[in-house]
């Protein structure tokens, strides 16, 4: 989780909206990423789960940029996907071939928590008043999205303790 | 056209899925490319991508470059040719450790002491994951693989210590524990000009071992500029090069603050003296023509 080339004292309303959008845009291509992983690796249950994520960060992304529209019309964009890493998107490393569920929403989740992270360590940085409230409303929905996740999680049999990796065969030759 | 568009890492990223395990680094990797070719900002048509065999040898399919999934080893070569055929393409070369530096390792010498202007991409795993688990030359001293139970009697080849001493202009290492900075490096050797070098240690999740995934790798990773390197001091770039494999030292190890004349352009210089007496291609039979 990094970001370049971002002055957060000096983030305008119409850039923070900007870049809240790139950020759901950034998780939401992850998530069908995986999804598509999991496909290829024959874990229809993950893949299942992972373009329910794809479909909820797609859908946050649009509410932003439907505010940032009525806001701002057509102001041009200021700032680009290069300035922002793995904000929210799950890192690559989470996904692994058959994972369990469990597994899935468990990456998720953290990746929630990193998102939520991210928006407070910005926070004491910012001078804008708007911005702030922007903020601190964003990471109040990413503690939202981390109960979405948990109330996915516990409609999940209980945890066996076993590791999904003991069940599974090495994968097939590429 | 290349000059009025921008372009973003989407820009460069193909239609056909990658096939890698999921959790493999070579994931990182791709996007650290299509991040770092945004930022140089030359159109896909203007881009080769050369790679040899294996699981990393997919990458040029996962992007919109003009591609080129060769033999083993022979990522270079072939690299080599292209470049000189068409001085213009950006160059990028990729491949595996075992192809870099077993099958293909022979070419990098080569390459490095014509200062071709290609840059090189080795995802070092230090394990043969396409055929599932050898000992690669990489690989540490007693590493345990299907072709070495009892451990491996080996010393493995260091690559930044291999291409500095060959002469490398410029040699780095990133890993996918800090992608915005493999996308700078990579940016950066694609800007050098000449041979340019990035081993980026990504982990093979299937074959690797415990210590050489993102959590092992995070807790021996440095970045050489909090060490105060200098990249231009060529034997501190040496001194620390022979850390590989203890440490994982992320950021420019070296780059020549006066590039050498690349061959490709010493080729165009030579090509553009030579004309200059030259008989026209239209009068070349005049030259068998007794008068």
């Amino acid at each position: 989780m990094t970001t370049r080339g971002i002055d957060f004292k000096a983030l305008s309303l119409k850039d923070a909206l900007d870049l809240a959008v790139l950020i759901e845009q950034e998780a939401k291509d992850r998530y069908e990423e995986f999804a598509a992983q999991m496909d290829q690796h024959r874990t229809p249950e993950a893949a299942k789960f992972f373009r329910f994520m794809a479909l909820n960060e797609a859908k946050h992304g649009e509410e932003l940029a439907a505010r940032r529209a009525t806001l701002f019309g057509a102001a041009p964009v200021a700032v680009t996907p290069a300035m922002i890493f793995d904000i929210e998107a799950p890192d690559y490393d989470a996904a692994r071939a058959f994972m369990s569920p469990r597994k899935a929403m468990e990456a998720a989740l953290a990746s929630e928590v990193k998102a939520h992270a991210f928006f407070m360590a910005a926070l004491p940085s910012i001078q804008d008043q708007g911005v702030k409230l922007l903020f601190q409303e964003l990471s109040g929905e990413e503690v939202q999205h981390q109960d979405l996740v948990k109330a996915e999680l516990a409609k999940l049999p209980p945890d066996s303790g076993l590791s999904d990796e003991d069940f599974v065969d090495e994968p097939a030759a590429q | 056209m290349s000059a009025i568009c921008e372009y973003q890492a989407k820009d460069y990223k193909s239609d056909l899925k990658p096939i890698w395990c999921p959790g493999c680094g070579d994931y990182s990797v791709v996007q650290g490319i299509y991040r770092a070719l945004a930022a140089i900002g030359r159109p896909p048509h203007e881009i080769a991508f050369i790679s040899g065999i294996g699981c990393s040898s997919r990458i040029p399919g996962y992007t919109t470059a003009y591609g080129f999934n060769t033999v083993h080893g022979r990522a270079l070569p072939i690299a080599q040719g292209i470049k000189l055929a068409n001085p213009d393409l950006l160059v990028l070369a990729a491949g595996g450790d075992g192809d870099g530096f077993s099958i293909g390792g022979g070419h990098i010498a080569h390459l490095i002491r014509r200062n071709i202007d290609i840059t090189y991409i080795v995802m070092d795993n230090q394990i043969y994951g396409l055929t599932k688990g050898q000992l690669s030359p990489t690989s540490q001293k007693g590493r345990i693989t299907v072709t070495s139970q009892h451990g491996s009697l080996e010393e493995p080849v260091n690559p930044l210590l291999y291409t500095l001493a060959y002469g490398a202009g410029f040699v780095a290492q990133a890993s996918p524990t800090d992608l915005a900075s493999m996308a700078s490096i990579i940016e950066e050797a694609i800007r050098y000009p000449g041979f340019a070098f990035v081993n980026i240690q990504s982990p093979c999740v299937t074959y690797g071992e415990e210590a050489q995934q993102i959590k092992g790798l995070k807790a021996i990773s440095e970045n050489l500029s909090t060490l105060g390197h200098n990249p231009a001091d060529r034997l501190a770039a040496m001194d620390l090069a022979q850390q590989y494999g203890r440490k994982l030292h992320l950021g420019v190890f070296y780059r020549n603050p006066e590039p050498a004349p690349t061959y490709d352009g010493l080729i165009r210089e030579r090509q553009a003296a030579l004309s200059k007496g030259a008989i026209p291609r239209e009068r070349i039979l005049d030259l068998f023509i007794k008068k």
